[in-house]
């Protein structure tokens, strides 16, 4: 008898954006402690985990802080003893946090933040762009972005199973983009307290745990004495999170069904493909319809939607991009003087293939930015640049802005 | 195939009705056995003292919910709406969401054969005087009942969101059917009266339905603004000169921003009878959009293209009879009132008395406790 036999999956579905969705999963994780402070489009997480806790149907200790640097402290110690936390943040709340960001990862404490994306400040701006979470690329955390709401329930659980993984024990950021998927209202699958439960072992920090039976000092001051190894240290539970993620998935397909075929990235029409547009969030939707549209004229095109960004999966997406001739990176960040003045993701994925000896074609489009929707034909475009380059026509500019006022 | 419904709604006053309709579609549009998902004009936020704003519902009989959000996710606005619903019959003379955007036709997603659903008492001449020409005819469809305007955050509950619902289904019943509308009003509230106002509001709309010709309405007078390249303005962010100061007695004197007037947020504005002012300075002091300018005969007069209606100046006003809110449609234009009572003060009179009627209306501060509706008297002209 196979688990979801024994127990009822899904409670109900129900109409949720997909801020409401992600509060939903943090009841269901059963989390101890909530730090707030508002900041869209992430504020609708915290409005509806204060209603849910004043409706008398979840109970943590709810915090509203100064400011995202007390609200990430906050979640950070409560993590260290010992307590499920929550948090989360947007565009420049997330950068004025950033100190506690660090710190958070650095101790090896496993809270869970989700990011609405949202471009950064000056001039104002509500729209989504990836800059803001991607700026803790480097700084040893988890990083993953749903792109439905869907998903975005689903991996709260994930990234508490993942992050909390004692071999793990790394703060998670779940992002998702600010307005196209966060203020989306779709019907949602909300699942069990009893299957969540099931998946989700309780939290226990071990021998770490601060508590008054059990007195510790943590993070002294170490110097040159310390700071390298535990780099390394860190670095090696980066690398043991690639298999616990994949564990995490494959006991999530087999209590809540066969979700995901692939941890790290989805794929779309990739299998004869030719050249493929990768991206990363609400992206997925306009290029699904141009792929489509493609397919039907006869071009041999997919689409990759990455999922996971760190750690990033190296050798997966290698082997994966690796059989298609022409690979189109779409960035919805930029990265100011980088090698190719282009995105963020474009370096990593380029970076990725460099090793192979038959790479593809590497192009790259800055889109998006600010939260201007990317259209269906801007997508074709891109597939049709993709193509050509998979040809050997690649163009002089590796890096080209779609949407662009020019 | 794939039905799009989009929301014009006030923002704030009307935030949650927008939000609720749209939910509500996907809700019924599910019961239906089709796929449905509601989203936001989120640039619209923060939405404010009845700014022009959207909801959205996309529906789809056949589409999985994949390709459906792949068609019409992630975007900004509608590409063309098979239903405008529009909650407030004031937004006929356009909408300006907010700045760089231009004041907008209420009717400029309509798609070829597509409805503009409206909540109006009046008639469809009476609407159309107002809106832009398109080159393709399209269904102009009124449900008889008032803007719902409730307080901040709240939803003023008046049957007007099952209403809606049931002249949706009228106008198009492949976005959501009646039968499917009754059934989720009486399962989600247990309420008859609900499930029989949405079902007597289709039943009407059913009736009032006509089409709109191509080049029915009028042509646009307000441009829509063209933003420069991005090579094409200084560089350290969008940095916008201030509203040069200056300030002469008269219409207009002040200087004020181009920019963004956000003149179509009002569902009412105030009719001054200059002949009755004390000069007691309060409506000009209290405005908080400054839209009163002040003349050389130290009367105030009023900017219609940047006041939003919103009461303030009626309700300090010490003067019987002084400052009226009165319905914005029944008006053609912005110009100067007090040009008009300078150039012939009888006739000024009678003309605004003509535009206050008889019935004075005052919504109370606790929203859906119903309106106070007094009769109005008109004061004669001071000697």
């Amino acid at each position: 008898m196979t688990v979801a036999e024994q127990v009822r999956i899904w409670d109900r579905e129900e109409l949720l954006t997909g801020c409401q969705a992600v509060s939903h999963a943090v009841k269901l994780s059963d989390v101890d402690v909530i730090a707030a402070y508002p900041i869209r489009p992430y504020t609708e997480v915290m409005d509806m985990l204060s209603k849910l806790i004043a409706d008398g149907k979840l109970d943590a200790e709810y915090i509203i802080a100064d400011s995202e640097h007390s609200q990430f402290e906050i979640v950070k110690h409560a993590s260290s003893v010992g307590a499920r936390a929550f948090a989360g943040s947007s565009g420049t709340g997330w950068m004025y946090g950033f100190e506690a960001l660090v710190v958070t990862a650095t101790d090896r404490l496993p809270p869970l933040f989700l990011v609405g994306n949202r471009a950064l400040d000056d001039p104002g701006a509500f729209g989504v762009e990836h800059n803001d979470a991607m700026s803790l690329r480097d700084m040893g955390w988890l990083m993953c972005w749903a792109s439905t709401a869907q998903e975005a329930l689903e991996h709260v659980f994930i990234g508490y199973r993942v992050a909390e993984d004692k071999t793990v024990r790394m703060p998670m950021a779940l992002a998702m983009d600010g307005a196209f998927l966060t203020h989306s209202q779709h019907m949602v699958k909300v699942p069990t307290e009893e299957s969540v439960k099931r998946f989700l072992p309780p939290f226990d920090l071990g021998e770490r745990r601060l508590h008054p039976d059990n007195p510790v000092s943590i993070a002294p001051q170490v110097n040159e004495d310390w700071v390298m190894e535990l780099r390394r240290q860190n670095w090696e539970a980066a690398r043991r999170a690639r298999g616990v993620i994949k564990q995490a998935y494959e006991e999530f397909n087999a209590i809540f069904g066969m979700r995901y075929d692939n941890p790290y990235f989805s794929e779309f029409m990739t299998d004869d493909a030719e050249a493929v547009l990768i991206g990363i969030g609400a992206v997925a939707m306009p290029t699904r319809t141009a792929c489509r549209r493609m397919r039907e004229q006869g071009h041999k095109v997919g689409y990759v939607n990455l999922r996971w960004f760190r750690p990033f999966p190296t050798d997966e997406l290698r082997e994966c991009l690796g059989r298609f001739k022409g690979v189109g990176v779409i960035d919805r960040d930029f990265a100011h003087g980088s090698p190719d003045n282009g995105g963020i993701l474009m370096h990593e994925v380029r970076s990725c293939l460099y090793p192979l000896r038959e790479r593809p074609n590497v192009i790259n489009f800055i889109g998006g930015l600010g939260g201007r929707d990317i259209s269906i034909e801007e997508c074709i475009k891109m597939y049709e640049s993709t193509l050509a380059a998979g040809r050997g026509d690649v163009p002089e500019e590796l890096v080209s802005w779609t949407g662009l006022r020019e | 195939m794939i039905k799009r419904v989009e929301v014009q709604y006030r923002g704030i006053f009307q935030k949650n009705l927008g939000k609720y309709i749209g939910g509500d579609i996907v809700m019924i549009a599910s019961r239906m056995g089709r796929v449905a998902f509601s989203n936001g004009r989120y640039s619209d936020a923060p939405e404010r003292n009845g700014i022009p704003c959207k909801y959205f519902a996309f529906v789809s009989p056949d589409l999985s919910e994949e390709e459906l959000e792949a068609e019409c996710g992630a975007k900004l606005d509608i590409d063309a709406a098979d239903v405008s619903l529009v909650v407030d019959d004031t937004m006929s003379k356009g909408v300006e969401p907010w700045g760089w955007h231009g004041i907008r036709p209420v009717n400029e997603k309509v798609g070829h054969k597509g409805c503009l659903l409206m909540v109006t008492r009046r008639e469809h001449d009476d609407l159309v005087r107002f809106m832009a020409k398109k080159d393709y005819p399209y269904r102009l469809a009124r449900l008889e009942g008032d803007a719902s305007l409730a307080g901040l955050w709240v939803d003023k509950d008046d049957l007007t969101r099952e209403r809606c619902l049931g002249a949706v289904a009228a106008v198009d019943p492949d976005v959501i059917g009646i039968e499917a509308v009754e059934e989720y009003l009486r399962e989600k509230t247990g309420d008859e009266n609900r499930v029989r106002a949405a079902r007597e509001a289709y039943d009407a709309t059913l009736r009032k339905n006509k089409v709109v010709s191509a080049g029915e309405g009028i042509d646009w007078p307000h441009e829509i603004p063209v933003l420069p390249k991005w090579h094409e303005f200084d560089e350290g962010g969008v940095v916008v000169p201030a509203v040069e100061r200056g300030f002469q007695l008269g219409p207009r004197g002040q200087n004020r921003n181009e920019g963004f007037k956000h003149g179509t947020s009002k569902t009412e504005r105030p009719v001054v009878r200059f002949d009755l002012c004390i000069k007691c300075t309060l409506c000009w002091a209290d405005c908080p959009d400054e839209c009163f300018d002040p003349t050389d005969d130290e009367l105030y007069d009023v900017n219609y293209e940047v006041c939003t209606g919103c009461h303030k100046c009626a309700e300090v006003c010490p003067v019987k009879e002084c400052i009226v809110m009165v319905d914005e449609l029944q008006f053609e234009n912005t110009d100067s009132p007090w040009e008009h009572h300078k150039k012939d003060p009888a006739g000024y009179i009678q003309w605004a008395e003509g535009k206050k009627g008889t019935k004075r209306i005052r919504y109370p501060h606790v929203t859906g406790t119903g309106v106070e509706i007094s009769e109005g008297t008109t004061v004669p002209p001071k000697a």
